[in-house]
């Protein structure tokens, strides 16, 4: 596969408060690829970057294609309708939009509204339909499903998934961990203005280690313990309840999610 | 030139929906107009002589400095701006779309005013009504370029009101439109000369063509112009 977008050692101040630090990671022709990290670890200043909306001081950005930027909601006056905007960015784009793509983000049924009348769902897909109008090869997604309920939010992954399908580059940066674990081939975890890891979602958990939370629910209460020794953890807990004369009415065990994970990495424990 | 075709019709469109503009540009000024075009031919009817071009200073000065503002505040403080970067748009294109449709408006409001002040009011109708249109045309753009540094300079609604305001109320009532300006102190006199509305009314009252009022429309346009790139380079970095 080629590289769609190579970054190196980009570095970025704000005054003396350094935000990107030497950054370096390159994303794939065709796949979905996430930034993640703590507020203030430098996603936005570096997607920014990339996308040309803001300058950096030093470093390179190799950008294969032509890229489509969805922009957060209120970026479009508030008195524009759906199918003006997107008439307004296909002229300046010198582009159309084919009708089965406002189709299916449905935009046609947002013509009559102004945007500022739109829900956040509404907003977002109108927003994912101007970044098609350059029929990119590349699409930015910033916090593609905030702020939408899950019928939104399935609608829009699955939106996503057929971008890929038809081999469209996505780079997106999002908050929500379940988004990432569903549709990202691959993560970047920013931290301290720095890649602090990069991969899958699979090899993270297995550079971190396996994380299990055992959840005990008795007719007093629930009490929590996390464990990385399923086995041994389980069965001492068992006794335990049992000599201190404790009906247990149920356990859960789950393995923990990529947040508890990120959550550990971009804080570099 | 299409796209930006559609831009100005579609700013303009834009502009006819927002109620801040419709207000502006035409509510407030044609209420003046009925108002104290009643009043000024009441007590003065001599006042019929200049009131096209007193009511029409009023309402282009108010349409200009109260209504373009937050229309540049919409596009340069909020995200709007970065859709035109990664479109490859150029910045200037919503400063330049937004004063095309207010020019529009205001050229607009002040016919009505033309047409309607002779029949409501029997004001008299400029000498030379070519030479009064070209006043005009320059007046709307001079007052437009001066706005615009307010709009690009302010970054929230709230203080480009109060900006707005704090130049719009020295320059309607220190420009000769409500009382004849060698009535003031001759600080007032000096102060009133620093606002395009004292020149503008000065412009279109006079049915020749003057060099010193021009130069002096030129000196504030240029003005305007290098400010307002100014604030744009700042904005765009």
């Amino acid at each position: 596969m080629n590289e769609a977008i190579k970054i190196s050692n980009l570095s970025k101040s704000y005054g003396t408060h350094i935000v990107l630090n030497g950054l370096d990671f390159s994303v794939q022709q065709g796949e979905i690829f996430a930034l993640l990290g703590v507020n203030g670890a430098g996603k936005t200043t570096s997607l920014e970057c990339i996308e040309g909306l803001r300058k950096y001081d030093s470093g390179n950005i190799t950008i294969n294609g032509i890229m489509g930027i969805q922009l957060q909601s209120a970026s479009l006056p508030k008195y524009i309708k759906a199918l003006e905007a997107v008439k307004l960015f296909a002229k300046w784009n010198k582009t159309s939009l084919d009708r089965a793509t406002l189709d299916a983000l449905g935009i046609y049924e947002l013509s009559k509204k102004p945007y500022y009348q739109l829900s956040t769902g509404q907003k977002r897909r109108l927003h994912l339909a101007l970044a098609l109008t350059r029929n990119p090869d590349i699409l930015f997604l910033d916090e593609p499903t905030a702020g939408l309920d899950v019928e939104g939010q399935i609608s829009l992954h699955e939106q996503i998934r057929q971008l890929k399908a038809i081999g469209k580059t996505i780079i997106l940066a999002s908050h929500d961990m379940a988004e990432v674990e569903n549709l990202c081939d691959r993560i970047a975890i920013l931290s301290g203005g720095r890649v602090a890891y990069i991969g899958t979602v699979d090899q993270l958990s297995q550079t971190i280690g396996k994380h299990y939370n055992i959840t005990i629910q008795t007719e007093t209460g629930t009490e929590k313990y996390e464990t990385e020794n399923i086995g041994d953890s389980l069965l001492s807990l068992l006794m335990q309840y049992r000599e201190r004369g404790k009906t247990i009415t149920d356990i859960q065990i789950d393995r923990g999610s990529l947040e508890q994970h990120f959550i550990k990495v971009a804080k570099g424990e | 030139m299409g796209a930006f075709l559609y831009g100005v019709a579609l700013q303009w469109k834009l502009d006819i929906r927002s109620k801040t503009l419709l207000i502006t540009c035409y509510i407030v000024p044609l209420l003046f107009f009925i108002i104290m075009g009643g009043i000024f031919t009441s007590v003065m009817p001599e006042s019929r002589a200049a009131l096209i071009q007193s009511m029409t200073v009023f309402g282009v000065t108010m349409g200009a400095l109260i209504g373009l503002p937050p229309s540049l505040v919409e596009i340069y403080s909020s995200d709007i701006k970065k859709v035109y970067k990664a479109n490859g748009v150029p910045l200037i294109l919503g400063l330049a779309l937004t004063n095309i449709s207010a020019y529009i408006h205001l050229f607009l409001m002040s016919i009505i005013l033309y047409l309607a002040a002779p029949l409501a009011f029997h004001a008299e109708i400029p000498e030379n009504p070519g030479m009064y249109f070209i006043s005009l045309a320059v007046f709307i753009a001079v007052s437009l370029s001066i706005a615009s540094i307010i709009g690009l300079a302010v970054k929230d609604q709230a203080k480009t009101s109060m900006f707005s305001i704090i130049i719009f109320i020295p320059s309607t009532m220190l420009s000769g439109i409500m009382f004849p300006i060698e009535l003031l102190p001759k600080a007032f006199e000096t102060i009133g000369k620093l606002f395009p509305a004292s020149w503008g009314y000065k412009l279109m009252t006079e049915d020749i063509f003057k060099f010193e009022n021009l130069l002096t429309f030129l000196l504030f346009f240029v003005f305007a112009v290098v400010m307002c790139h100014i604030l744009l380079r700042r904005i765009e970095n």
